[in-house]
């Protein structure tokens, strides 16, 4: 734990949470910058362990990891007031430009450039798939040909099942990751069996 | 709208996905079975929520103010505060179990499906606004963009907003 008075601790996060632009890159940069550069507030090591941990854990990555690094810091208090800082000037200027828009979402012109930010948006996400499947197809990769191929089944089959039968989502989730967990440990039980 | 309905649609999607936009299939599934919201509704937010400041996953807050005024934002936000402390819980949780292949296949499978069904969403966006050679070239624009990391995402959407009032 680090004697850290609240009020600055406050400020530094809504300072974040005011110029994040760009993003969860950009949001991520900066965070770096203030918890590990400016502030020693948590090592290198840890940062990168605690990137690691909400890959896995539920909800946005980038306020677990305001979470884990308020806990750090001062706990549950560290964690409340770091998320709070964060998401305060966030969350008011997205309430402030969706509150705007909802008022002249009805204007032929906001609706020529919301019909061209749509098809920006899929492109942006098309590559926002990319990013995330690839790390973990190049693990399946080096893994083998079980791997690939249960990845392989997952890519395919999750969106298939999602676009053409009325099964929920979260079951879909919920399958794909038992599915992987059965043949990891059946692939670490035969080779324990080789070995 | 049922409040508490919103709300805990809106947690759920949250408490099972791991980043920013990874509720968008679950809530997408839910709210266009009851008819609260639309394609073009998660267009909309999905777009506020790339030029907004902080974590692209506040899409959601935007999402819910245009489907139940302030109230849903203000519920949105309490969703989405709720499972960053379930990672204290999964800390010590992975740092015991974290090693063992079942945890390992789980993780690696979670992901693969939230990335790939993400496309179905993407897919269908695009459908409801109209696929034309237009909305094509700019899909493809700001995927080259995107990739070439030259330009913010913010400023992709913005030239898209200006190609959108030349084209339409």
């Amino acid at each position: 734990m680090h004697h850290v008075a609240m009020g600055p601790f406050f400020r530094a996060w809504a300072r974040i949470g005011l110029q994040s632009f760009g993003g969860g890159s950009t949001t991520l940069y900066l965070m770096r910058q203030l918890t590990v550069t400016t502030h020693t507030w948590v090592s290198e090591r840890e940062f990168a362990e605690y990137w690691g941990i909400v890959q896995v854990a539920p909800g946005i990555n980038l306020l677990g990891q305001t979470a884990l690094i308020g806990w750090k810091v001062a706990r549950l208090r560290g964690a409340l007031i770091a998320l709070l800082g964060l998401l305060l000037p966030s969350i008011s200027i997205t309430i402030a430009i969706t509150a705007l828009y909802a008022t002249i979402r009805d204007n032929p012109v906001v609706a020529a450039i919301i019909r061209g930010m749509i098809p920006a948006t899929a492109g942006i996400g098309i590559i926002l798939v990319v990013q995330m499947l690839r790390p973990s197809w190049q693990q399946a990769r080096n893994e083998g040909r079980a791997s690939m191929l249960g990845s392989m089944a997952v890519i395919i089959g999750a969106p298939l099942l999602l676009a053409l039968t009325t099964l929920p989502a979260v079951l879909l989730l919920w399958g794909a990751g038992i599915v992987m967990a059965v043949l990891f440990w059946q692939l670490r039980v035969r080779s324990g069996d080789r070995s | 709208m049922n409040p508490w309905l919103l709300f805990w649609l809106l947690l759920k999607a949250s408490l099972f996905s791991t980043s920013g936009t990874g509720n968008v299939p679950i809530l997408h599934h839910d709210m266009l079975a009851l008819g609260w919201a639309s394609d073009h509704t998660f267009a909309e937010a999905l777009a506020i929520g790339q030029i907004s400041p902080g974590p692209t996953g506040l899409w959601v807050i935007s999402f819910a103010y245009l489907v139940d005024g302030i109230r849903g934002a203000l519920l949105a936000v309490v969703a989405i505060a709720i499972p960053p402390f379930t990672a204290l819980g999964v800390l010590i949780f992975y740092q015991r179990h974290g090693q063992h292949p079942a945890m390992q296949g789980f993780v690696r499978g979670l992901t693969l499906a939230v990335a790939s069904m993400f496309l179905v969403v993407l897919v269908r966006i695009m459908h409801q606004a109209g696929i034309d050679w237009q909305s094509l070239g700019i899909a493809g624009a700001a995927c080259g963009l995107t990739l070439s990391k030259r330009i913010p995402v913010p400023f992709i959407l913005l030239l898209a907003g200006g190609m959108g009032i030349l084209l339409y």
